[in-house]
């Protein structure tokens, strides 16, 4: 009797095992479109400064949203072929609108006792419009005579590892006749189609051999220790390289750099789920690292930093 | 006597016409999707469609300019699904919606009755000019026509179509 017991338990635990596997879904990246420098500085929506006597250009979004019809028209179009193929984008106005609204929010917050939210430099820093791929869009107008024609350009970015992982480019036939969002309207359906085929290689790609993402080691210089201190007859830096060896998917991370006060390691391939089956992302597997500098031999302190789902950053030394 | 003889042969001889014309259809209707199986067609982009459309030109080969027109519709779809087609001037190529080229014979028993006589694939295409062929577009070539058709094919319903079929994933699959 307590044969078959167990072996019930055993077989109803398998199959909530497996319904957790097939059921659990990865982490969904997000998509946001932004105009590209390029197209901010030749358009004029720019904010220009003096940093010790270089001058300066950053893109000005919010200006351009405000005052750029066609730059609204070519972002609504994308977001509208894109929902309707099951995948809808951020919102580059509605990102900034709520990171206006957010930031005022928390200047006027206050607790009972008169207490505000605490907020470091790097918190602050950290407030701007995130996405995980960046779909960067630029077009010019050409024209030679009465005829104008567009020649447009679509960069799927990878917001952590800095690779194009997807693209659609091109220049339209030229017109007489069509006014500029016709013009538009019409590279955006010729594009987009082959943007996603692209796109959706990458995304075949991402669950077969794991999310690429990006870790970098660094250390508190209140701390004595370094990465080229010994553990056993061997550097901190080759541990931590030995256990991404063993965490990765077939082992698969490039050491890009590597002092004693910092670690680069780029083109890491992360499992999607976790061993318990979760949906798990760059901070996820570094959760692992964390613990394993936490215990013996090495009990180092450590803080984890996370920049969306492809990069993660452990500070050494303390917390 | 005479007469009813008469009326009878005449009726066998129809009779015996008739299955000889059908079967003949028939034959060339068959040699038609085996020209489409072997990817015996042409395609090169016309102009952007409008949303969710690609307006495509189908080349297709027949001994009847008829039998054609109508295969030109099941190529269109079938090309647009495994072949993609390249660009021309100022008009991007698309790439094939079922990137795997093993997923036609794997998957036969969807494709079959799509691609049977008045089959699925009628509903993601429209032909252009009421299915009128330039002149330069019909080509004698020995015993058979080669014919160019321009013709629409929804390729968002064809796509949506095919991913509620489990046959391709979506976007968003696996997320």
């Amino acid at each position: 009797m307590k044969q078959i017991l167990k072996n019930l338990v055993l077989t109803i635990a398998l199959i909530v095992g497996l319904t957790t596997v097939a059921f659990s879904q990865a982490k969904k990246p997000t998509l946001m479109v932004v105009p590209s420098d390029l197209w901010c500085i030749t358009n004029g929506y720019i904010y220009e400064f003096d940093n010790q006597g270089t001058k300066v250009k950053i893109p000005n979004y919010k200006k351009a949203v405000q005052e750029s019809p066609e730059l609204l028209m070519v972002i609504s179009k994308i977001n509208e072929l894109m929902a309707e193929r099951g995948f809808p984008l951020k919102n580059l106005e509605s990102s900034l609108k709520t990171l206006e609204s957010e930031s005022a929010e928390n200047a006027m917050l206050e607790s009972k006792s008169g207490a505000s939210l605490s907020e470091t430099p790097v918190d602050k820093l950290k407030k701007t419009a995130k996405a995980d791929i960046w779909m960067q869009v630029t077009w010019m107008v050409n024209q030679v005579g009465p005829k104008k024609s567009i020649t447009f350009n679509l960069q799927g970015l990878d917001a952590y590892t800095d690779k194009q992982v997807a693209g659609a480019s091109g220049t339209g036939n030229p017109s007489f006749t069509a006014v500029l969002p016709v013009l538009l309207q019409e590279a955006v359906l010729a594009h987009l189609d082959n943007f996603n085929s692209q796109l959706q290689m990458h995304f075949n790609d991402l669950f077969e051999n794991g999310r690429e993402i990006v870790i970098r080691i660094k250390k508190f210089d209140s701390w004595d220790g370094d990465l080229e201190k010994e553990y056993g007859g061997k550097e901190l830096g080759a541990h931590i390289e030995d256990w991404m060896k063993m965490n990765t998917v077939k082992g698969r991370f490039n050491t890009s750099d590597a002092t004693e006060n910092m670690m680069l390691f780029e083109q890491v391939r992360i499992p999607l789920y976790d061993s318990n089956g979760n949906a798990t992302d760059a901070r996820g597997f570094c959760k692992g690292l964390q613990k394993h500098l936490n215990l013996p031999p090495f009990n180092i302190t450590n803080k984890l930093m996370m920049k969306g789902l492809g990069q993660a950053t452990i500070v050494l030394g303390e917390k | 006597m005479k007469p009813l003889l008469l009326r009878i042969n005449l009726i066998l001889i129809m009779l015996i016409g008739f299955s000889v014309l059908a079967q003949a259809q028939r034959k060339k209707q068959r040699q038609e999707d085996k020209d489409t199986q072997a990817w015996r067609y042409e395609i090169e982009a016309v102009n952007t469609g409008v949303h969710g459309t690609y307006l495509i030109k189908v080349w297709s080969y027949s001994t009847s300019p008829n039998a054609a027109i109508e295969q030109s519709k099941k190529n269109a779809v079938h090309g647009i699904m495994f072949k993609g087609f390249a660009g021309s001037q100022g008009i991007p190529g698309q790439k094939a919606l079922c990137p795997d080229p093993n997923v036609e014979t794997v998957n036969e028993d969807f494709f079959k009755p799509f691609f049977s006589d008045g089959g699925k694939y009628m509903k993601f295409v429209n032909i252009t000019n009421d299915g009128a062929v330039a002149a330069k577009d019909i080509i004698r070539m020995g015993k058979e026509y080669k014919i160019g058709l321009i013709v629409s094919v929804n390729v968002s319903a064809l796509r949506k179509d095919l991913e509620d079929a489990g046959i391709i994933k979506s976007l968003s699959s696996g997320f």
